[in-house]
């Protein structure tokens, strides 16, 4: 798993590829919270890369949209596998997540 | 079965992403497309997880896992066994309302939930102290 942050105005882009599972689902959770660092409270992650996500990983999702709803921002996912498009929406995820096609749709949904 | 593979496990969280990776292996060989192997490779996580994790109480002796794949007849089985604590997830793990606005809904809870929403069928038995659980896929 790797998460590469990059920033678009007042929101962070984290890109997330590889798996996420209950052995780096703590790992995710700190890296997007390093991404984080700058105080920004709106968060796009990119999952073009992202294979494979288990409800480990669902935890962390679940957390930052508490939290950057908390400090009045959000997160939004867009590029999202078909597969982890599926766990989104068994998870409920999708009625409680901002999730777009592209970057640029996620970047304007806030 | 036509073909079978098992793989014994240890009591090790470590051990979900090993058994997943024989399991794609196993799957991969034998032709399982793509989104049954997805399914199963998360339900299987998601259980052996779960197992790793709450199903033996500190310094239990002698833990015993045990996960086996088989393919024949037009059906994927895994069937899932451990001496652990009496859990069946059919019954035992209570379902996560997913109505609940991001503010209420607890974090975790989710596992055994998409285990039992991502397969065709799941079945649970105990039997001589054993938790029994079979994943059965028509193809």
């Amino acid at each position: 798993m790797k998460v590469t942050a990059s920033q678009s105005g007042e929101t962070v882009i984290a890109a997330v590829s590889g798996r996420v599972d209950s052995v780096n689902a703590t790992s995710f959770e700190q890296e997007l919270s390093k991404a984080m660092e700058g105080g920004s409270s709106r968060l796009v992650v990119d999952c073009d890369g992202l294979s494979y996500i288990s409800s480990a990983g669902l935890r962390i999702l679940l957390l930052a949209v508490k939290k950057t709803r908390a400090q009045g921002g959000g997160v939004a996912l867009c590029r999202v596998q078909d597969h982890v498009r599926e766990v989104l929406e068994v998870s409920g995820f999708t009625r409680i997540m901002t999730v777009r096609d592209t970057v640029e749709q996620a970047l304007d949904s806030f | 079965m036509d073909v079978s593979l098992g793989v014994d496990v240890e009591l090790d969280h470590r051990e979900p992403r090993r058994v997943v990776e024989v399991f794609e292996r196993f799957a991969a060989a034998n032709g399982v497309g793509d989104v049954v192997v997805q399914r199963f490779c998360l339900a299987l996580d998601e259980i052996l997880t779960n197992i790793v994790s709450y199903g033996y109480e500190e310094g239990s002796k002698d833990p015993r896992i045990r996960v086996d794949f088989g393919l024949g007849d037009g059906c994927l089985e895994v069937r899932v066994e451990d001496n652990g604590l009496s859990f069946n997830p059919l019954v035992d793990a209570e379902a996560p309302d997913l109505a609940l606005p991001v503010e209420e809904r607890p974090i975790g809870g989710l596992g055994i939930h998409l285990a039992k929403n991502l397969i065709h069928d799941i079945s649970y038995r105990r039997v001589r102290n054993r938790n029994c659980l079979t994943l059965t896929q028509p193809l």
